[in-house]
């Protein structure tokens, strides 16, 4: 079951967002020094980032948890961790003694308290998870499903509880879409 | 609009290619959302940068004008504490701050503006706390304390306003060697110190009543709740306040 699996990961990475975005948005001035630990944006800029970035997580988590544009938050997760992974790696190599701050805290450490290894295998896995989601989008319980109804032949897939407000928009983009049916369907004009 | 349509000729469509044998195969990788959550998602990714930029520019660092507001106030210090502002302004703020701390630096960029207009107009008055609990996170240790001891210098030499707001713009990276006491008096000499600034700073002679001060902070329950001293610690009308709370300042003096 697929599916399952995929929901799974969906439902993981929305709340490793959610939380990772929480912790920041409630933390500004911790998160604009985490940033800025970073040592690679300019002292005007990080201050920028650390308002966005924790938002933007919260925006990815939600959209995740409800299963919205599952690919195209999927790649943006991945686009964002291969950023954090960056910055990590930078870091690492460069020398400057930061904890990451991805949940939180963050800033300088003493030398030898650093936690790259461990921070950069973490994020791998993160990755991984926007990677299973960029190719095999299809979760159960998502919005997407419904969006998709055209692609899949199981009755009743985008029909779960809750489902039914705006079921005349998924219809309109499905045959616009590039799923199977709606392709067939332009042939016989 | 037309989507009745459009959906009646696709099951008529997908009628005609059945009645023929032809199964639609099921678009591989679908189950993303297609072109509907494609938009969906770029729109409350976009609305989500937009939010961040107001959080952004709604901070009270924005909201004054592009250049740093001018000090017009009065600074003296009595042992390690500088107090600026009119003695008489009815809101006390007590600042501790380690001049190698980032998130001190963080605050001073939010809030220094806003402090310094405040405090040239007599509605506060600020003691500001020269701590040093990073002295080792510099290479060679004990940049907090030269530059805390500098600053005290400054008070005397009457720059007090500018050196501390430089100090922290220009605030050197922890595990870093930090600003020598020849840099650190250069740049008071060149706000105009008056006396030997430069005898003042190298003598860090201040350096054992910063930490002791230190420890006094640290072993302070109203600073250091429960033992857990940080910087930057705010307290307002003695009370300890929460620096995320942006309008903390504003609240207080009725702004």
């Amino acid at each position: 079951m697929l599916d399952v699996v995929g929901t799974l990961v969906r439902l993981g990475l929305a709340a490793i967002w959610l939380v990772s975005g929480a912790v920041k948005v409630v933390d500004p001035i911790g998160t604009t020094v985490a940033v800025d630990a970073y040592d690679v944006l300019p002292g005007t800029v990080a201050p920028v980032v650390a308002a966005v970035l924790p938002i933007f997580e919260l925006a990815l988590g939600a959209l995740l948890l409800v299963g919205a544009g599952t690919r195209a938050a999927a790649v943006v997760s991945a686009l964002l961790l291969l950023v954090f992974l960056a910055g990590l790696g930078q870091a690492w190599a460069r020398g400057p003694s930061i904890d990451c701050g991805c949940f939180g805290g963050g800033g300088a450490v003493a030398p030898g308290e650093e936690a790259y290894g461990t921070e950069l295998v973490r994020d791998l896995g993160f990755l991984a998870l926007a990677g299973w989601l960029t190719v095999r989008p299809r979760t159960r319980f998502a919005l997407d499903r419904r969006w998709d109804r055209g692609d899949g032949d199981e009755p009743g897939d985008g029909d779960e509880p809750g489902d039914g407000d705006d079921g005349g928009h998924g219809d309109g983009s499905m045959t616009e879409g590039r799923s199977a049916p709606a392709g067939a369907g332009r042939n016989p004009r | 609009m037309s989507s009745r349509s459009e959906r009646e000729r696709r099951e008529a469509a997908q009628a005609r290619l059945s009645a023929a044998g032809i199964t639609p195969t099921k678009a591989k990788g679908g189950g993303g959302g297609g072109r509907q959550g494609l938009v969906i998602a770029a729109v409350i990714l976009v609305v989500a940068v937009v939010a961040g930029l107001f959080v952004y520019f709604s901070q009270p660092s924005s909201t004054g004008d592009a250049a740093a507001v001018a000090p017009t106030y009065t600074a003296a210090r009595t042992g390690t504490v500088v107090m600026a502002g009119a003695p008489t302004a009815p809101v006390t703020v007590d600042v501790y701050e380690d001049y190698l701390c980032p998130a001190c630096q963080q605050f001073e960029r939010i809030y220094g503006d806003e402090i310094t207009t405040a405090l040239n107009q007599g509605k506060v008055k600020v003691n500001y706390h020269g701590i040093a609990i990073l002295d080792r996170a510099s290479e060679p240790q004990g940049y907090s304390t030269l530059a805390g001891s500098a600053a005290l210098c400054a008070a005397d030499a009457g720059i007090w306003p500018a050196f501390h707001s430089r100090l922290f713009a220009e605030q050197p990276a922890e595990g870093g060697p930090g600003k020598t006491a020849q840099e650190l008096a250069a740049i008071g000499q060149q706000m105009g110190a008056q006396g030997d600034f430069a005898g003042c700073v190298n003598a860090n002679a201040d350096a054992a009543a910063i930490a002791q001060a230190t420890n006094d902070a640290a072993g302070n329950e109203a600073v250091a709740p429960g033992g857990s001293f940080g910087t930057p610690t705010v307290l307002l009308n003695g009370t300890k306040i929460e620096i995320n709370d942006q309008d903390w300042l504003s609240r207080a003096i009725g702004a």
